[in-house]
């Protein structure tokens, strides 16, 4: 991963973070990819992920009043899409005769949005196997150990930023990333937990 | 998968090895990463429509109004069930009560009947003539109550003469 690069932005001066929040057509149209890419991501649902984007920034719009810019606005938005999913799985567990994870039609394959790289046909297989088994194996995550999971190696996040935007103790983050990684290995490794 | 988190912190390792994996698993984690980012950037890659926000907006206002229904409805049905706790109640209440006072209004005009019955037993047995035989304590009843102490020798003269007779 050392050649992981940060997509994350210049970090703003609390007092361009909010005037930046004052032109909002500019923060939908750069923040948007980002929070609807997390909520997918958390939700394996584009069209709750859809929605929820939307409620995001009606969320943000309403509350615009109140962003202090002690965060990067980044953070914000993403605490915001992280209360949205709680609100959303704990609603969708509240109504279980609905069943809407298994109804959904709109069940993301990241498998098949793998990059055609130079590789051999059988090698890009090979490769979108091994995707979707991790992917399947962070979607049996718990819900804390998956947000971090996601926040740092989706959204490549810092630790700091991601305790920042969860509301965790540093340590906590590492705990709950390390435990998520363990687990996402050894099930992608085909290992179990009696080999460990 | 149930360990506590804080059951790692003494024994985590430093955090390159928690932030940057190495080997085969960093380059899934680099495909996985790519796959959600180019899903997402497929979904995103239009400009949002004028009144993009406006869906978010009507979810937002008929969610209120299910919840503002969802709670009239739940007050209402809370007041119907204590009304039908409470009937029965007030239902078998008031004839309990209506006996009660009854009950003490005829034991009130029984007593006053007594009463006056008595009264009058009273007065009859009182306003009775004195046999003959007993006259003469009847006037010596009168005297008691009607004297003094100077009627005292007339008194002594009426004993003198009963003693006689």
């Amino acid at each position: 991963m050392g050649h992981m690069v940060s997509t994350e932005l210049p970090p703003l001066a609390r007092a361009q973070s909010v005037l930046e929040l004052a032109d909002f057509d500019e923060v939908v149209r750069l923040y948007r990819p980002r929070i609807f890419r997390f909520l997918m991501a958390s939700l394996s649902d584009r069209d709750v992920a859809e929605s929820l984007t939307q409620d995001c920034f009606l969320k943000a719009y309403n509350a615009r009043h109140q962003f202090r810019g002690e965060s990067s606005l980044s953070t914000w938005l993403t605490r915001i899409a992280l209360n949205l999913v709680r609100d959303h799985l704990r609603s969708r567990r509240m109504r279980f005769w609905q069943r809407t994870r298994d109804t959904a039609l709109d069940i993301v394959d990241v498998g098949e949005w793998i990059p055609d790289g130079a590789s051999s046909p059988e090698q890009v297989c090979l490769q979108q196997e091994r995707v979707r088994e991790i992917w399947k194996s962070v979607e049996q995550l718990s819900r804390q150990q998956r947000t971090v999971f996601l926040l740092r190696f989706v959204e490549e996040m810092e630790l700091a930023e991601i305790a920042e935007t969860t509301g965790m103790n540093t340590s906590t983050v590492k705990s709950h990333l390390y435990r998520a990684l363990r687990i996402v290995r050894d099930r992608a490794t085909g290992k179990s937990e009696g080999e460990k | 998968m149930n360990t506590h988190p804080n059951q790692f912190r003494d024994t985590l390792p430093p955090d390159e090895v928690i932030l940057e994996p190495s080997g085969q698993f960093a380059a899934d984690l680099d495909n996985l990463r790519s796959a959600v980012h180019r899903a997402a950037e497929r979904q995103t890659a239009q400009p949002v429509s004028f009144g993009w926000l406006n869906d978010a907006k009507r979810r937002h206002n008929s969610a209120q109004r299910r919840s503002l229904l969802a709670w009239s409805l739940v007050t209402t049905c809370a007041a119907l069930l204590c009304i039908g706790a409470a009937l029965p109640f007030v239902h078998h209440g008031q004839p309990v009560v209506e006996q009660v006072v009854a009950r003490n209004v005829e034991s009130a005009t029984a007593s006053s009947t007594d009463d006056t019955a008595l009264l009058e037993q009273v007065d009859t047995a009182v306003s009775e003539s004195v046999p003959p035989s007993l006259a003469p304590l009847a006037t010596l009843d009168d005297w008691s109550s009607t004297t003094s102490t100077n009627t005292e020798p007339t008194l002594n003269a009426l004993e003198k003469k009963n003693v006689a007779q």
